[in-house]
């Protein structure tokens, strides 16, 4: 008889939920640091 | 134009008999080694783990520690007396002058590790005998693949605000091959295995060496000049 | 605003919006994984973690190949550029290993019972992590471009030289002392639903990571055009 397939889904999703954390989190740092430097560059120019 | 050996033996004449005149690396690894040992004494339960299972990653923690110890001292003093910019104004190629503080680098840690090594013995129990010889070549082949790569980035940490940390954050990964091979052809030796056990790890320190040693004079050039 | 500032800028949104591409691509990519693909059966649900932690390693590893290989054109040919999308690389370079060092244990705590194993493939993947840190932490120390530049492309091409001794050191240390057999992640011979949803995950990863290194890139290019406009006026 075969073993049981193991019920581990909690590892997906932990592992899934980590893993668009990190990527989606890095794409909103660069977004948002995009976002300073376009703020500060029409700053300057106002100036 | 004077041969290039013989201007980095000179160089490196130069760096050891400063260090001999003012010592403070050389003490500063000595005092490290010495407490490194004894930590580890504490750090570990005599009843449960042999000295012999541990003696040799013990040994080879405390010489990796000392050696970025006395590395950054040794760039750090020379930053200090400024005497680095003079040397690279005359028309040293820049090989010999790697090649130099290479040497003397080897210097410095090595004496570190000879003093070291019978206070290991002493505080481990551990007699070395007829391991002596076979350890005393591995720890060379090692130290020098250590110090080749900190040598140059001990050049680089010192130009930054955070030196000391810096040299073990870069120079730590590129510490493991060596050690690794090290500790393994320390254990057979102290278990007196015959020598065909370590040829492989033997000669992967060898190549590390050389491949190191010849990059790092390489590039040395792009760490010191502007 | 100057032409190089707002190339630079044009090239920030271009690498933004391939990246958010790129995001919501992945989206399809975890239907994929949850619902196209078979569950297998001796592993349980925690292996569709493989079709995120084997895109993410490739990523990163290319990612610090091209960090070695950047840095030595660099000292070679002396491209700013060069230097610019090396730091890109390197960055980017951090953020999936960090998906692949957390991805990595996550699987293995189900399948292996163990949360971190020292074998060859796992310990070099923490190995590129420790030397991306110490070149990313290197530039942050040091403040001229030139010497950063400089500076960075030694580690850069001397890490990469060092990958393959930590390789042969760690595959030497396990042949003498083997560890438990380790179960394969996946079966000898893939279906082929699960081959299609790794080829399309590794190609949405690559997309990121050109995104990602795009926008970074750009973000480094609008800095200097910024210090240029300022030292010019």
């Amino acid at each position: 008889m075969l073993p049981e397939t193991p019920r581990n889904g909690e590892y997906l999703v932990a592992a899934y939920v980590i893993a668009t954390v990190i990527l989606t989190g890095y794409w909103v740092a660069l977004w948002r640091r995009a976002k300073r430097v376009m703020k500060s560059v029409t700053g300057e120019e106002k100036t | 134009m004077p041969d290039p050996l013989r201007l980095a033996l000179a160089i490196a004449a130069k760096d050891i008999r400063a260090e001999l005149r003012s010592r403070t690396a050389l003490q500063s690894a000595l005092v490290f080694a010495a407490l490194v040992l004894v930590v580890f004494n504490f750090a570990r339960d005599p009843t449960v783990l042999a000295a012999t299972d541990l003696a040799p990653s013990v040994l080879w923690v405390t010489f990796a520690l000392a050696a970025m110890v006395a590395l950054n001292r040794a760039f750090t003093v020379e930053r200090e007396n400024a005497a680095l910019d003079g040397l690279l104004l005359a028309p040293v190629p820049r090989e010999a002058l790697f090649l130099g503080k290479l040497l003397a680098n080897l210097a410095f840690v090595g004496t570190v590790e000879l003093v070291t090594l019978p206070l290991f013995m002493l505080f481990f129990n551990v007699s070395l005998g007829r391991a002596l010889p076979g350890l005393l070549g591995v720890t060379a082949l090692a130290t020098i693949g250590f110090v080749a790569v900190g040598t140059i980035f001990s050049a680089m940490a010192v130009r930054t605000r955070f030196a000391e940390l810096m040299l073990p954050v870069l120079l730590l990964p590129f510490m493991v091959p060596p050690l690794i091979a090290a500790v393994q052809v320390t254990s057979r030796l102290l278990a007196d295995r015959p020598l065909s056990e370590m040829w492989g790890w033997l000669r992967l320190l060898a190549l590390y060496d050389i491949v190191f040693v010849t990059l790092c004079m390489m590039a040395f050039s792009a760490v010191v000049d502007e | 605003m100057t032409v190089a500032l707002a190339q630079a800028v044009g090239i920030v949104r271009r690498g933004l919006v391939l990246s958010a591409i790129g995001l919501l691509a992945l989206g399809g990519v975890y239907l994929l994984a949850l619902r196209y693909t078979p569950v297998e059966a001796r592993q349980g649900l925690a292996q569709k973690i493989f079709y995120l932690h084997v895109p993410a390693a490739w990523s990163a590893l290319l990612g610090f190949s091209l960090v070695g290989i950047a840095s030595a054109l660099y000292l070679w040919l002396k491209d700013p550029r060069l230097d610019r999308f090396a730091a890109a690389s390197a960055e980017v370079g951090v953020v999936f290993s960090a998906v692949m060092l957390t991805t990595g244990p996550i699987w293995a705590k189900p399948i292996w019972g163990t949360w971190w194993t020292w074998d060859a493939r796992l310990t070099l993947t923490l190995f590129v992590f420790f030397l991306f840190i110490g070149y990313l932490a290197l530039r942050a120390a040091v403040h001229d471009p030139a010497e950063r530049a400089r500076f960075s492309a030694v580690v850069g091409i001397l890490g990469m030289l060092l990958v393959p001794f930590v390789h042969l050191s760690v595959y030497l240390f396990r042949t003498l002392h083997p560890q438990p057999i380790v179960l394969k992640p996946s079966a000898p011979s893939l279906p082929p639903e699960m081959l299609t949803t790794l080829l399309v995950s590794t190609l949405v990863f690559t997309l990121l990571y050109l995104g990602f290194v795009t926008a970074r890139y750009g973000l480094a290019l609008v800095d200097e055009a910024r210090e240029e406009a300022r030292d010019a006026a």
